[in-house]
């Protein structure tokens, strides 16, 4: 919930012409990811997450112009507060753990955060480098990429299921 | 074995289908530096996916153990992959207790046989399987969940703990072969028993030498000969007075196998009768078969509700030998076991009743009406007392917390000095 709330501190504290649009998605980012804790439901945390990055994309609506220089390392916090969280709320009993799986883990989550801050610096560089402010190539890289991603979430849904 | 996708796996492809979709909308490449991410640990998490199969042989160090007692449970576990993060869970019946932490929560190597060793406390007598595990594993990225049970079917026979005796009670007629007890009546033995005139027949080394010097005539010993006796315990298993960690019959099963082993031990034969719901029974015989017999059939023993009316005919006769002791446990709650240990003193047999006390697990209650039932109760049963003693049959409240020897001995007592009707 710190991590989230951290998260939700740097768009809302620039000096923006929406700020009060920033403000709102951050408390209910905030909000909704500290009920979706509470409540262990991670569609709560999905929302909560969505409402965070709602809350990034204000910063840019509201400023235009160039890339953001911080987008990996917000990139970065993203995926931390995403892995805090459903590791906060998966389910689990009381159980006496051996000290290798807590740091198989933390290696994981760091390896994650990483990769995310990479992965994010690498997309900002490609799509600079394409057009040097986005523009066609970028478009159609989200084009793909957003279908890719619907096309994922329809293999989901129809493996609901999932159970041999 | 069952898996499923976790809600991760659903969320993070939404934020990532988002964050693409709001990066094309706003013509930002920033949101779609934030989706990528997203979308990259889903599409590796679901193409390492790899089913996980969990092994874990195991084994027990002892089939049989008294209560109180530890057996070791060996594991072996292992998996077709490694798991980041595997719970496991030892599934124990009541009755056992894991001496170390249960669940576990481990981490496995590709190819890691991890053995695991469980001391295991018996805690209460009874039947039961041990060795099965319950297990959960997720994917090193936790998009997905495995979980499966693994059944061993291990059989663990926890046999009650004995209760010390130092002198068991003797019936008031023995049998006709050989033993350990020095019979009523005189014959070939041991025990000095009185004089008498020397009759024809009568062996020269049974003449008492000084009693024909004193007399004139020749005298002879008699003694007592030493014979066995036939004991049959009867267990009431209509109804119970129970909390949780401790119920009468508990109490009876435990005396029971106590008293079965030490009459053993004497070459008496021994046995069971155990009356209720479920009627079971083991005919009397000796030896050390009889005690397994015995002890395995006092495992099985459970209060099963029942509402037929059942009584001593039910019994076959040659469970109830004659001239047999029969040693009853009873909490007296249920009419039937009352009327059933009734009729046995009608037919003669010599018996003893130990009322197990269900008084310390029935609360007095909180109102005036429930005290008053209370004590009403408590009376019905002083009556019932009563009417046992006044037929002759030495009934004795086992309280808890009192050990069996003060319980036989007041029975002893009560034989010593009450009459023996004969009805």
């Amino acid at each position: 919930m710190l991590s989230a709330a951290a998260l939700a501190a740097y768009p809302a504290a620039q000096n923006l012409r929406f700020q009060w649009a920033a403000l709102a998605f951050a408390i209910a980012g905030v909000l909704v990811f500290t009920l979706g804790l509470i409540v262990r439901w991670p569609g709560a945390l999905g929302l909560g997450l969505a409402a965070l990055g709602a809350e990034y994309a204000v910063l840019f609506v509201a400023e235009g112009g160039a890339l953001d220089r911080y987008t990996p390392a917000y990139a970065a916090g993203f995926m931390l507060v995403a892995e805090l969280g459903f590791w906060s709320i998966e389910p689990r009993i009381p159980a006496w753990s051996e000290a290798a799986v807590a740091e198989w883990r933390l290696a994981r989550l760091a390896g994650a955060c990483i990769a995310a801050a990479v992965l994010a610096a690498l997309a900002l560089v490609a799509a600079a480098a394409a057009t040097g402010t986005g523009g066609l190539a970028l478009e159609s890289l989200g084009v793909v990429a957003a279908i890719g991603s619907l096309i994922l979430i329809t293999a989901l849904v129809g493996r609901r299921a999932f159970d041999e | 074995m069952t898996h499923g996708a976790t809600g991760k796996l659903r969320v993070y492809v939404l934020l990532a289908g988002l964050g693409l979709l709001g990066a094309l909308a706003f013509g930002r490449p920033e949101l779609a530096a934030l989706a990528a991410p997203f979308a990259l640990f889903a599409g590796v998490g679901l193409a390492l996916i790899r089913p996980v199969e969990i092994r874990a042989p195991a084994e027990l160090d002892l089939e049989r153990q008294l209560e109180e007692r530890h057996v070791k449970l060996l594991m072996e576990v292992s998996a077709n992959r490694g798991v980041e993060h595997l719970e496991l869970v030892l599934d124990l019946d009541e009755g056992l207790v894991a001496e170390t932490p249960n669940p576990i929560l481990i981490h496995l190597s590709p190819g890691e046989r991890r053995e695991l060793e469980v001391p295991i406390r018996c805690t209460h007598w009874g039947t039961y399987e041990v060795g099965n595990l319950v297990w959960r594993a997720r994917d090193a990225f936790g998009l997905v969940v495995y979980e499966g049970t693994i059944q061993s079917n291990l059989r663990l026979k926890v046999y009650p703990r004995g209760e010390t005796l130092q002198q068991l009670l003797r019936p008031l007629e023995t049998q006709a072969f050989s033993g350990n007890q020095v019979a009523r009546s005189r014959g070939e033995g041991i025990e000095f028993a009185d004089l008498r005139p020397f009759t024809y027949g009568d062996r020269v080394r049974r003449v008492n030498w000084r009693a024909t010097a004193r007399r004139g005539e020749p005298w002879v010993n008699e003694t007592h000969p030493e014979r066995n006796s036939d004991i049959v315990i009867f267990i009431d298993t209509f109804s119970e007075a129970r909390r949780p960690d401790l119920g009468t019959l508990d109490v009876s099963i435990r005396a029971a196998a106590s008293l079965a082993a030490l009459y053993l031990r004497e070459k008496d034969r021994v046995g069971l009768v155990s009356f209720g719901g479920v009627l079971n029974w083991l005919t009397v015989t000796s030896g050390t078969t009889q005690l397994y017999r015995i002890v395995d059939s006092l495992l099985d023993a459970e209060i099963l509700l029942s509402y037929a009316w059942k009584d001593l005919d039910v019994i076959p006769p040659r469970t109830l030998p004659p001239r047999a002791l029969v040693f009853a446990f009873s909490p007296l709650l249920d009419e039937r076991a009352v009327g059933a240990l009734l009729d046995l003193r009608a037919r003669g047999f010599d018996l003893a009743v130990i009322e197990l006390s269900p008084y310390s697990f029935v609360p007095e209650g909180d109102t005036e009406l429930e005290r008053l039932a209370y004590r009403l109760w408590r009376l019905r049963r002083d009556a019932l007392r009563t009417k046992y003693a006044s037929l002759g049959v030495p009934i004795v409240e086992w309280q808890e917390g009192v050990p069996m020897e003060a319980v036989v001995e007041e029975v002893r007592a009560f034989r010593r000095h009450a009459r023996v009707v004969r009805v």
